[in-house]
């Protein structure tokens, strides 16, 4: 999690955050998160604060090369070092060979090829952390350096780097007519940059061996019983002899934890029998996790000289690095929006997912659906520019609606207030210009006693509108278990749902706190002995998990009603619980929650599982998501045209919620999304030369710092209820990830009048050539 | 290996610490090399701390010049008291990354990391300072900074770097640096123009473009002939633009061989450095 993410961040200057009120309970309240304090002191306990008695170290071993042949590995050097406790290679995997999120195609430590730099070789355990690193490093690798293939589009034609083949997946959508043609046809080739998810802890855990001859494993996963089940797996022990503990969670873009540690870490406990800890550094971060597919995009599209939509062509390639992780859900999202929340009667659109010897890619929010958007928000700039008309009303023309059709032949049942959404960041006051607010200091790209120069700074106003899916897509089983517990007027929530920082446990104590009644909701940590909640991403927990934690807290309220109702003989219905208090609809009964618990304690448990979906079938098409969400951008510019520098002045924000459950959180979320949207535009990309990965660390690899952040400013939060959500909310999370880089490109494009097509956007890309032209407003 | 921190509170003793002691390494703000300790990259032997050594933190005037402490940090630097003396050191100081590491990194840090995004290493190189290196038994001499940073005459064993003298010059100096963020960051680029009126001259240093900082001695004789020195010092404005230029072709060589177009990324330094050095000048100048 970049930093503007944790759970705790205070809002940017600027941000228009909803006034807290001052003793804030249940569902719309702006509850805050109990554990805030300790994470803003420093307090908190993360995996990497771990500590057992008798505890080993762990340190990887990785390749130094994208692609080699392992000739030999020569593992006694490190036996032979004092305090080195065993080494671990894959000869030493009990189980399954291979590992992987989606599909098993990963082996847990390279053992013939190594497919991309930094993929696991062997793991040491050793009595003090230096030891193990300096015993990972005495490790003799012989390696035949092999011809790494980094550029996606020669993957097709390279030979086979997995015996899975080089395309991952191949999705070639058609819908409609293919011979139509419009009358304004505009082209456009863009490319996406490797972002990193950049959790601001990397990944860090601990084994601990079972008397059982079992192994618990205590790590940031945001998907522990997927973990569990992969490291069981490969540990060849039950399911049952492997819990997986989740710890504090220092941040998650996605899929959080690299299994290429954890299940090492866990070999190392089983056969040391002592405790094994691991803290990755920075450089093993980049190198281990997933990152956002690169992505390739060539766009047609074809409209009427109205400036209506005709057909959208487009070829989308995706490089997923060397294992296909979730590169094939990436894909189909990226093909289903490829022509974005706008009615489109003729579409085709090609898509592919190929590995290469470069990062692996995988899940980070908004996958797929953020290239996409990148895409066909430049093509409608283009082609507002090739009409003469204004981009915001030819948007306006061509906006998706409930009942619409998608081009994967989805009906959009849920609401989707697109036109709404854009016209509220359209009509939001624009920011004054610094000539017009001389009080205020004017920070200019470059920042602050930089080199920035006013007269040769151009302000530019730019949109963007996108859509992203809620929940696992394509047929994937997305069910939630939780249980509620109420005893003496307290209550507590188990569920295996992981906060991640996005604030799932506040809701669920908000969720209790509404139904029950009850003030004090404690929320029970998570392990695998709880039955799955499956991965903290795509806004699963909102929707599913506290759909499940409202059913379990209804069936308590029932339970502690029912006999009361019995004995005064009306319905559980007519009576209300508040502030601790049960009263009936005429206020004859009055008493209170613990009075009615009579010292008992009562327990339920519920499932929520949101209706099925089906796969896209051969031609795309298909009902491949539970649901999707909107969200409208303008992002305000200021580019010193001389050298390139951009500096985003200001992001207006108009999200479709369904229904705001924390308003205060929801603002944080947005906030962190537009500010990881801002990197994605300007800065973060993970750079590779001929498939080594370049400076892998935080000076080389650029975030946005707290003068990057733009003010986020929320012009309108739609609650229009999404009736088979839970609650009608919509999770807020990745929808402004997805747009805030199209828009910030599109201001640069209005700024410049350059065509931005690449993101993160160069400096070399937003040069203008004097004589410069007057600034675009103002 | 039996390790040893010492943290003398003298330069004399820190000096004598370190000739008992050659394998010891310094260590003043640590920003730079505690960093590589931590990560594993270095085992010092032994480390003399500089930290409590109070006459390497302020500075004294000496005819017309400022001895600097080396152990003086980027936050005091910044500050405005410093600022009026050697403008275009403050401007550095300021922008060398966040205030954590400002609080920390010294002058002296800066210049024996020796990076080439050290930020106040291009600024040196323009006031052509000299560092004053304090060595066993009372020994001390001045090497220009340039000879120090280029390895022509490198630090001795036993050797502390102990003053940087810097000319106090008495009129405008800017820094520019070129990032690829708002907030901190290290520098694509970074340029140090400062007049220096009484011998009529201009001097300029390019930083982060090469190992060390590079002087553009040409444009500097070049513009300083430009320049109305006895009346407003004002520059015609095509003169500036073409300095920028010819700053930029000096410091940033294009490969071989010459005839071709340079590649795109020397182009687009040489358009970075061009537009900073031209700026530079005209706050200068303003």
């Amino acid at each position: 999690m970049t930093g503007p993410d944790a759970a705790t961040a205070t809002p940017p200057a600027g941000t228009r955050v909803p006034q807290a009120d001052p003793r804030p309970h249940g569902l719309g309240a702006s509850v805050p998160p109990l554990d805030a304090l300790a994470k803003a002191q420093g307090t908190f306990p993360y995996a990497a604060d771990l500590w057992a008695e008798g505890l080993l170290w762990a340190a990887v071993l990785r390749s130094p090369h994208p692609h080699a042949r392992i000739l030999r590995i020569d593992t006694a050097p490190a036996v032979a070092l004092p305090g080195v406790h065993s080494v671990v290679t894959a000869e030493d995997v009990p189980g399954e060979a291979l590992q992987g999120r989606r599909v098993h195609d990963r082996p847990v430590f390279a053992s013939e090829l190594v497919r991309h730099h930094g993929e696991p070789i062997a793991a040491v355990a050793a009595d003090h952390p230096d030891t193990a690193r300096l015993a990972a490093a005495a490790i003799v690798v012989e390696y035949e350096v092999l011809e790494p293939v980094t550029d996606p589009e020669q993957a097709f034609n390279a030979p086979p780097l997995h015996p899975d083949g080089n395309l991952i997946r191949h999705i070639p959508l058609c819908f409609g007519d293919p011979d139509i043609i419009g009358d304004v046809i505009v082209e456009g080739l863009y490319r996406v940059g490797r972002q990193d998810p950049a959790p601001i802890g990397a990944e860090a855990g601990l084994a601990v061996p079972r008397p059982d001859g079992g192994v618990e494993l205590y790590v940031a996963s945001t998907d522990p019983h997927t973990d569990r089940d992969l490291a069981a797996a490969c540990f060849g022990l039950e399911q049952e002899r492997v819990r997986v503990v989740v710890t504090g969670v220092p941040g998650a873009m996605g899929d959080r934890e690299d299994a290429g540690m954890q299940i090492p870490l866990g070999l190392l406990a089983l056969r040391t029998g002592h405790p094994v800890k691991l803290v990755a550094t920075r450089e093993e971060s980049f190198l281990g996790h997933v990152h956002r597919h690169p992505t390739l995009l060539r766009y047609r599209h074809h409209a009427d000289t109205e400036g209506r939509l005709v057909k959208v062509e487009a070829q989308i390639l995706l490089d997923a690095g060397a294992y296909a992780d979730t590169s094939a859900e990436a894909l189909a999202a990226a093909v289903a929006f490829a022509c974005g929340p706008y009615v489109v009667s003729h579409a085709f659109v090609e898509g592919w997912a190929v590995r290469t010897n470069n990062p692996p890619s995988g899940h980070v929010r908004g996958e797929g659906a953020m290239q996409v958007c990148a895409a066909y928000e430049g093509q409608m700039d283009k082609l507002a520019a090739k009409l003469g008309m204004d981009p915001v009303e030819l948007r306006m023309r061509n906006v998706m609606a409930t009942g619409d059709l998608m081009p994967t032949s989805q009906s959009v049942t849920c609401p989707a207030p697109v036109g709404e959404l854009l016209q509220a960041v359209r009509e939001a006051p624009l920011p004054p210009l610094p000539v017009d607010d001389t009080e205020a200091a004017w920070l200019l790209p470059g920042g602050p006693d930089g080199a920035g120069d006013p007269a040769a700074v151009r302000r530019g106003v730019g949109y963007g509108v996108g859509m992203v899916h809620m929940l696992g897509i394509e047929g994937a089983d997305e069910v939630s278990t939780a249980t509620v517990r109420i005893s003496n007027g307290s209550a507590t929530v188990i569920c295996a749902a992981v906060e991640t920082g996005q604030g799932f446990s506040t809701l669920a104590r908000q969720i209790v706190q509404e139904v029950l009644g009850v003030d004090e909701v404690h929320v029970a940590p998570v392990d695998t002995d709880q039955p799955p909640a499956g991965a903290s991403a795509r806004g699963r927990h909102t929707w599913v998990s506290g759909g499940a934690v409202e059913r379990a807290a209804k069936m308590v309220r029932t339970q502690l009603l029912q006999p009361l109702a019995a004995r005064f003989g009306m319905s559980v219905e007519l009576l209300s619980i508040a502030d601790g208090k049960i009263t009936s609809y005429d206020g004859v009964l009055s008493t209170t929650v613990a009075e009615a618990l009579e010292g008992k304690e009562l327990w339920a448990t519920a499932q929520c599982r949101p209706h099925p979906t089906e796969p896209l079938d051969e031609f795309g098409q298909g009902d491949a998501f539970v649901g999707l969400a909107f969200a409208a951008m303008r992002a305000v510019v200021d580019v010193d045209i001389e050298m390139g520098t951009i500096r985003v002045v200001e992001v207006t924000v108009a999200q479709d919620v369904g229904r705001v459950l924390n308003p205060r959180r929801l603002a944080a979320r947005i906030e962190a999304g537009v500010t990881q949207g801002v990197g994605m535009a300007l800065m973060e990309d993970l750079r590779t030369s001929h498939g080594l990965v370049q400076k892998p660390g935080f000076t080389g690899y650029a975030l946005p710092t707290a003068l990057d952040a733009p003010d986020v400013v929320i012009a309108k939060l739609v609650e229009e209820r999404d009736v088979v959500a839970s609650f009608g909310a919509k999770a807020a999370g990745a929808v402004p990830v997805v747009v805030a880089p199209a828009a910030v490109a599109s201001a640069v494009r209005s700024a410049t009048g350059r065509p931005i097509n690449r993101l993160p956007i160069r400096p070399q890309n937003a040069i203008v050539a004097q004589p410069a032209p007057p600034p675009p407003h103002g | 290996m039996e390790q040893v921190v010492v943290t003398p509170a003298s330069l004399d003793e820190a000096v004598a610490a370190l000739s008992a002691r050659p394998e010891a390494v310094p260590v003043a703000g640590g920003t730079d090399l505690m960093a590589a300790v931590n990560s594993g990259h270095l085992r010092p032997a032994g480390l003399v701390g500089l930290g409590r050594i109070n006459e390497l933190r302020g500075w004294q005037y000496q005819d017309g010049h400022a001895l600097l402490g080396a152990g003086l940090t980027h936050a005091r630097m910044g500050r405005p008291d410093f600022a009026a003396l050697i403008p275009a050191l403050a401007a550095a100081a300021r922008t060398a990354g966040p205030p954590q590491i400002r609080n920390a990194g010294t002058l002296g840090g800066n210049i024996v990391t020796a990076a080439p995004t050290g930020d106040s290493l291009p600024v040196l190189a323009a006031l052509e300072a000299t560092v004053v290196l304090a060595g066993p038994d009372g020994a001390s001499r001045e090497v220009p900074v340039s000879h120090l940073l280029t390895g022509l005459d490198p630090l001795r064993t036993g050797e502390l770097v102990a003053f940087v003298r810097v000319p106090l010059l008495h009129a405008p100096q800017t820094f520019l640096k070129a990032t690829g963020r708002s907030g901190p960051a290290r520098a694509i680029a970074s340029v140090a123009v400062v007049l220096d009126p009484a011998r009529r001259a201009v001097r300029c240093a390019v930083g982060a473009v090469a190992p060390v900082p590079l002087r553009p001695l040409e444009a500097e004789n070049w513009v300083a002939s430009c320049i109305d020195w006895d009346g407003k010092r004002r520059i015609a404005p095509e003169a500036c633009e073409a300095f920028g230029d010819y700053v930029a072709v000096a410091c940033v060589p294009a490969p071989e061989p010459e005839e071709s177009a340079p590649p795109a990324g020397v182009v687009q330094l040489r358009r970075t450095v061009s537009v900073l050095a031209r700026r530079a000048l005209g706050r200068a100048l303003a």
